[in-house]
Formats: structure tokens, sequence, C-alpha cells
């Protein structure tokens, strides 16, 4: 009855995201160091600093919201890195949809929001609002983006998706879903928090918003939980356009790509402010979405 | 026995309490009568479950004769849905006002719009739905103007419009089909639209009245203006009913014109890209009621008014599956009538808790109440879960639904609308979230108590349904594949539709997994030293207990300033302005005719006969 394969997938799949999402968040750091002509740190810092972090001897605390806030967090990302189909390994794929898996990607922001309310501290009242004001405001191209996609692929299946990309060719290739692609992109951006849509932990502006309280023992929940979001995120992203994986190296090198996209976005732009984002995300991203629904209507 | 006999007794049964709650107007008797008239309904519903499932109920049917009419009530599958979520949603309404209200006014009110709103959805025929609907709207309308005369006025005079106009449509399908009760209009409505006796002009007008009068009650943008204001200005526990039922009544209203007049008005205003237009028109008034009043609920400063433009969004919600058309349209629908009821009905009685306890309406007043009222804390993060639509919550799986139905009728804008609907619903209950439970504590809160027990009981009869039928969304759905056919697969816990599929409750154990490895990694690490709110990282500023943090008033201005060429306009300055134009008009009218000069007094006279001489009446 007890599906021991299914369990040992998962289990080397969440330690195996992880590890690779704290190795993302070094690449990430050295790449913008080199392209600002620093050396940077070296690839694993930040699986040390997190270590480091989780090493020390006592973590202050708001209260019980405040100590759930990056555990709901860190469980909410682990659940929806395992209904994502990651190269050959189904995990629980096959029992939840594309809008389950964009719904479970959101609730982290919840949890990071509810923790950092609850700390009192008005800088992270500010990321807070940011954050959700970010979001609103991207929701429409973001789910305009999808829509398009579904309904070219006929299916909210994510293995499915993968499957017809695998026959077809990947989404990219496709005119009407090459604007859908475009306009992810923009989103992702957003939603991986960088510039210049890094206006949620802006750290010159409000030391990094909701996380300015965080230290010790929390801080490293939420790092990991940045890991495992940063893993699920472009991991999603090679599904919906890149026609998914055969392997994992397949995998890592597309999500890469996906990275080197993002980082390479985010050293050139400087950050907009809040309602210039808003402006911005009604405006473009908006236009070319509604153009991609429309195209792939088939009417 | 007699099923008549119980029908009646059901419906009539919160009136009786409510009057008898009135007379007898004694501390606890009051509210023990309340409670008791409004369980009665719950139960003979949950006695009827067994009938009404059994794969050959084709119906009750109940008539009493009453001043010549002769007045049908018909407790169908579709009824049985409505009228049970409506008990529910009284119930937990009736231990609510056992805290919040001490006025025997309130109790008979409320009960009576109780019966109206169980009326409505039992009725058979236009004369009782026309007479509960105006019940259901009395009631509520005295419940305001004890509260708040202007805003009671506004509630007032859009009603009356939807009334009328309901009784305009109402005098010309029976006209036209010389009957009123549904079956026989229904049918001579799908005989018409093969022959063709009702124009298409006609049509469409009688659509657009009953638009009018459902809209108004579902509070659908533009006729939304009554609504934050109503709801505002009641008993906050009653609000859980008038915001929760009664504005279902509206949604009600237009499934109704689907099943009487769906394939004549399909006929006659035909088919535009696949879609019906006349629901297709539906569909975009939801989709345009989420999006706006989501807007305006964001922006809100008072807690009541950011709820109630919530509950006029999340109506939208229904409106718009509606007129997506398609069974799973429906079936989402159907569902978010029952998730919005559990969910907001639920928001109210957290509100009504609130103001019981601080007396205070305005996010700036509140703060860091989390360690003041746990429970009604804990209650209403499930209510905000279920909204956002957090997956293993009831919240989610309805709009999951309306989701894989909009994108597979190919309506992608509509669907647009839904994204950007639930993306400014997180904004605004987090919002709530974060100025009343967290943050610095105003110091004047610092007696605050926990909401008293029947509060948390009728918290309670709405906080579990959010989680059971959230983690077993296939018992709704299983219910509403008797009342539509099969339009969603799946046993108790999972849902599958032709092109997605969703396990609710392979979801919360994935959930409750990543949340168990997430809480080792708390618990095996350091220890943890509680610091109180006031100590936190500040540039190094010290911070003093006299200077308040938290950030309260005005929240999401930069919102504002990005909206603020929308922001205006409003149609609530267009109808004032609109009123003031009626106003003036009929100011001039009676200035200038009733002059008190006897002369020109004579002269109407003389032109009035005069005029009918020439009709040759004289």
């Amino acid at each position: 009855m007890f599906d021991w394969k299914l369990a040992l997938e998962t289990i080397g799949m969440i330690i195996y995201a992880t590890f690779m999402g704290f190795i993302f968040m070094g690449i990430e750091r050295k790449a913008m160091a080199r392209i600002q002509r620093r050396v940077g740190p070296p690839i694993y810092q930040p699986l040390i600093d997190t270590l480091k972090l989780l090493g020390k001897k006592e973590s202050i605390s708001h209260g019980f919201i405040y100590d759930f806030g990056p555990v709901f967090a860190l469980g909410a990302s682990i659940a929806a890195l395992l209904f994502i189909p990651i190269a050959n390994f189904q995990l629980f794929s096959s029992n939840a949809d594309l809008i389950v898996v964009a719904y479970l990607l959101e609730v982290p922001m919840l949890g990071i929001m509810l923790g950092a309310m609850s700390s009192g501290n008005p800088y992270s009242a500010v990321g807070v609002q940011r954050g959700l004001l970010t979001m609103v405001a991207m929701q429409l191209p973001y789910g305009l983006a999808l829509i398009a996609l579904i309904q070219y692929w006929g299916t909210f299946k994510l293995s499915n998706i993968v499957a017809l990309q695998q026959i077809h060719g990947w989404s990219i290739t496709v005119p009407a879903l090459f604007l859908a692609f475009i306009v992810f992109d923009i989103v992702f951006q957003a939603m991986l928090g960088l510039e210049p849509f890094d206006i949620i932990t802006a750290p010159a502006e409000i030391s990094m918003g909701p996380m300015v309280e965080y230290g010790g023992k929390h801080a490293a929940l939420l790092f990991t939980q940045h890991a495992v979001q940063l893993f699920a995120e472009t991991a999603f992203f090679a599904v919906l356009f890149l026609g998914g994986a055969s392997n994992l190296l397949e995998l890592l090198i597309k999500q890469i790509a996906v990275l080197f996209i993002a980082i390479f976005v985010a050293s050139i732009y400087p950050r907009f402010t809040i309602d210039q984002a808003a402006k911005f995300f009604w405006k473009w991203p908006t236009i070319l979405g509604i153009i991609a629904v429309i195209l792939t209507m088939g009417w | 026995m007699n099923d008549t006999l119980i029908i009646m007794g059901m419906l009539f049964a919160p009136l009786i309490a409510g009057f008898l709650a009135w007379a007898f107007d004694f501390k606890v008797i009051r509210e023990l009568i309340g409670i008791v008239g409004s369980i009665l309904p719950l139960g003979i519903l949950a006695w009827y479950y067994p009938t009404v499932i059994a794969p050959t109920f084709k119906g009750i049917t109940a008539s009493i004769n009453a001043g010549g009419f002769n007045l049908i009530f018909q407790l169908s599958r579709l009824s049985w849905y409505f009228a049970v979520i409506a008990s529910l949603v009284g119930v937990a309404m009736a231990f609510g006002m056992a805290s919040t209200s001490k006025n025997a006014y309130e109790w008979l009110f409320a009960l009576m719009s109780y019966t109206g709103v169980l009326g409505v959805f039992l009725s058979g025929d236009f004369v009782s739905f026309f007479l509960f609907w105006e019940l259901m709207t009395f009631a509520s309308f005295m419940m305001v103007l004890k509260r708040n005369k202007h805003e009671s006025l506004k509630y007032f005079v859009l009603s009356v419009i939807g009334a009328y106009a309901m009784l305009i449509a109402i005098g010309i399908i029976y006209a036209k089909t010389g009957a009123l009760d549904f079956a026989t209009v229904s049918n001579a409505l799908s005989m018409d639209a093969m022959l063709g006796g009702i124009s298409k002009g006609l049509t469409a007008l009688i659509f657009l009245l009953f638009l009018t009068a459902f809209g108004v009650k579902a509070g659908a943008v533009p006729l939304h203006v009554w609504a934050p204001g109503a709801y505002s200005e009641v008993d906050q526990s009653y609000t859980a009913f008038f915001s929760g039922a009664l504005s279902k009544a509206g949604a009600y209203g237009f499934l109704l014109l689907y099943i009487l007049m769906g394939y004549k008005l399909y006929t006659a205003l035909g088919i535009w890209h696949n879609h019906m237009v006349f629901a297709y028109i539906m569909a975009w008034i939801g989709a345009i009621t989420v999006v706006v009043a989501g807007f305006l609920a964001v922006l809100q400063e008072d807690i009541r008014k950011l709820f109630a433009y919530s509950s006029v969004s999340q109506v939208g919600y229904i409106l718009l599956g509606f007129g997506i058309g398609s069974t799973l349209g429906f079936a989402g629908a159907l569902f978010h009538v029952l998730s919005h009821a559990i969910f907001k009905g639920l928001f109210w009685l957290v509100i009504a808790a609130l103001i019981l306890r601080t007396g205070k309406t305005r996010f700036e007043d509140f703060g860091g109440l989390a360690e003041k009222m746990p429970i009604t804390f804990a209650m209403s993060l499930i209510a905000v879960l279920s909204l956002t639509g957090i997956p293993p919550m009831a919240g989610f799986a309805s709009k999951w639904l309306l989701y894989e139905a909009a994108i597979q009728a190919h309506m992608p804008l509509i669907a647009g609308a839904i994204f950007l609907g639930s993306g400014l619903a997180f904004a605004y209950v987090v919002r709530f979230l974060y100025a009343v439970w967290f943050g610095q504590r105003p110091s004047d809160l610092e007696n605050v108590k926990e909401a008293p027990l029947p509060l948390i009981i009728g918290m309670a009869i709405l906080a579990i349904p959010n989680l059971v039928f959230g983690i077993a969304p296939g018992l709704v759905t299983k219910y509403l594949n008797r009342i539509l056919g099969n339009s969603v697969g799946g046993d108790y816990f999972k849902l599958i539709t032709p092109t997605g599929t969703y396990n609710a409750l392979l979801v919360t154990v994935v959930l409750i997994l990543g949340l168990a490895i997430a809480g080792l990694i708390f618990l095996y690490g350091a220890k943890v030293r509680k610091v109180p709110v006031t100590d936190t990282y500040q540039s190094g500023n010290p911070v003093t207990e006299d200077y308040n943090l938290s950030i309260r008033r005005n929240f999401y201005r930069p919102l504002a300033e990005a909206l603020d060429f929308w922001l205006k306009y409003s149609w609530d300055r267009f109808y004032e302005r609109l009123g003031g134009i009626a106003e003036d008009f009929a100011d001039w009218l009676r200035e200038g005719f009733y002059n008190g000069n006897v002369q020109s007094y004579a002269w109407y006279l003389a032109i009035i006969l005069l005029i009918l001489a020439l009709w040759g009446v004289l």
C-alpha cells in the first residue's frame, strides 16, 4: 500500500531542491558581482550563511505568529515544489493542476507577511504593503500569461503540458505563447523579487522589508524557504515554457538559463517605485497578455 | 406527515419566533426563542436531506390559498441547497445576535428577513416570490433604518427601483403567458422560443428589468452603492446574514432567470463568438463587480466598509460563474454561494466581536489584539485563508472551479478578472490582519476581553464548514451533480474536470508534511527568547511606548496614487448628483405650478378640461 518509491523520491527531491536552490542564490550573487566588476562571494556562501544562522545559540521572537510565519512559508514552498513535475519525477503532480500550483506558489508570501506583520516593525509593515501591491499589480499580466498557455494547450495539467510540448515543440516556439513568455518573464522578475521589482525588500530603503526583524533560526528558515521557492519557480517556468525536461541535468540547464535572464535584467535596471510598478504592469505586460490570450482563443 | 404543514412550519418558524421574541422581551427568553426559531429550519432541512438526495426525488410542492392567489412553495434540490446555506448562516447569526443585540426590535426584523429569504428560495410562483422578496427587503430596510436613516434611504430607493423593475417584468410575462407559477411560465417561454411570440425587444426588456431587480439585491456594479452603507449600519451579527444569505437571493434570481427563460433569451438574443449573449452580459457584470469592488475594498479605512465592498466583490464571482453558462460554471458559482456564505459570515461575526469588545470601527484605532482575543483571531485566520483561496479551504475549491470553467469556456478576460480579484482579496484581508491583530496596541485597548461564548459558537458553526468542505469538496460537488448532471467528477476529496484535477486531501497532507519538516527545523533550532513588539530594529533610534509605529492609516496610499485617474469617477457621486438633479427638478416643478396663485390654478383646470374635451372624453 505504502509507496516507498514515491516517498524516497519526495525526500530526495526536497534535499536536492534545497541544495540547488542555495546554489542558485550563490550563482545570483556571484554573477551580479561579476557584472559589477566585483569578485563576489563563493557560490556556496548562502549555504554556509544559513548553517551559521542555524547554529546561533538564541533567537528572539515576537510571539506565536512570528514563529509560525516562516514555518508556514517553508512548508508551503515545499508543498508547491512537490506538485510540480520535476524532470522525470512526477511526484504528486498528477493530483494537482496549474491553478493549484500557481496558488501554492503564492502561499509562502502569506506566511512571510504574517510573520513580518506580527513583528511590529514599521519597515516590515512597509515591506508587506509593497509586497501586496506588487502582487496586485502583477496578478493581471501573470494570469493572462497562464490563461494563454492553458488555452493553447487545452489542459490545466502540468504533466500534460510537458508531454504536449515534447510532441509539438516548446511553448516559446509558438508566436502567441512567445508573447505570453515575455509577459511571464517580466512578472517572473517580480516573483523572484529582483530589480526592477525588488520593491519588497529594497535593502537601501527599508532594510530588507519583511525580513528586517528576523535573525537566527527564523532567518535560516526564511533563507531555506527562498532557496526552495527559487528552485520551484524556475522549474515551474521551465515546465510551462521551455518544454520541461527528461532528466535533472536538462532541467538544471534550463533553470540556470532562466535564472541568468533574470540576473541580467536585474543588474541593468534600477528599482521602480510601487506606483510606477503598478502603472507599468497594467500597461505593456497587460496589453501583450491580452494579445496573447486573443491569439490563443482559436476563433 | 403532511409536507405542506412542515414546509410552512419551516418557512414561518423564524418569523413567529421573531414576534415571540419581540413580545416576550426578557433577557434570556428573547435570545432562546430567537435561537430555537432559527435552528428549526436548519433541522427540518437536514431531516429532508435523505428525501432530497434520493434518486427518485421530484420535488415537494406545497400550496396554500391566500387572498385569491394560490401560493406555491417548492422544495427542489436547488432550493434545498440555497435554503440550507441561508439557514446555516441564520443559525450563526442568531448565536451572534445573542451576544451583540439586546434589542427586541432587531430580533424581530432579523428573523423576519430570515423567513423572507427562505420564502424567496422556496417559492414556486411569482406571487409568493415577490411577496417574500418584499418581506426580506422590508425587514432588512428596518434593520438599517434603526441605525442610520441616510443609508437606509439609499437602500430603500434602490430596492424600490428593483422591486418596480421586477413587478413590471412579472406583469409582462403574465400578460404574454397568462401564468404566474414557475413551471408553467418556464414551459410557455421555452415553447415561445420556438414560436417567437414575444418579440426580441420585449425579451431584452424583460431581461434588463430582471437584471436590475436582482442586480440591486446582489449588489452588482453599478447598482452596488447601497451595500457598503447598509452592511455597515446594522448590528454586525445581522450583517453576517445580510451579506452571507440575503445577497444570495439576488444570485438565486439570476439562476431563476436561466431556469425560467434561459432558452428564450438564448434564441432571442443569439450568440456572439460561441457565447450566449445574455449570459455573456452577466459574466461581464460579474467580472466588473469583482474588480471594481475589489479595488474599492483595498482602499477603505473602515473595517465594516472594507468587508462590505469585499462582499460585493465576492458576489461578483457568483454572477460571473452563472454567466459562464457551462455546467462547470454553475457548479463553481453554486459552490461559491456556499463558500462565500461561510467565510464572509465568519468575517462579519469576527467584526461583530471586535466592535462589541472595543467599540471601534476604524483601522487606525485597532492594533495588537491577537494576544487579547486569540480565539477570535484564529477564526479570522480561517476566514482569511478561505477568502484568499489558500488550497485546503472551501474558498479555494470554489474559486478553482470558476477558474477552470472560465478558461474552458474561452473567456480569458473574465478569467483574468478572477486573477486580479484574488490578488486584491489578498491585499485587503492582509491589511485587515495587520491593522487589527498585529503591531503595537493602543493603550485604550489594554483591557479588551475575548468574545463572549454565544458569538464564539456562532463563529465555530461557520468556521467548521470552511475546513470540512475545503478538505472534502466532493461533499458539495456530489450534491451539485445531482442538480446539474455530472459536471465535476472525482470522489469526496478529489475534483476532476475534463481538463484539470485538484486533490484537496493530498494537498492538505503534503502541506502538513511541509509544515512538519519546517517545524522540525524550527523545534530543533536554537531556543527562543520572547521580546515585546516595541523592541525592534529602528536603525539606531530608540523606540518608546508613547509613539505608535504601526502603519494603520492610508496603508495602501501608493495604490490610490496609481489609480488616481480612475478614482475621480465614482458611482456614489454620480447617483448623488442624479438625486440632486431630480430634487432640483421637483422643486422647480413645485414652485412653478403650486405658486399659490388662484388664477393660475383656474388656468390649469381650464387647460385640463380643454384637453379632455379635445380627447373626446367630455
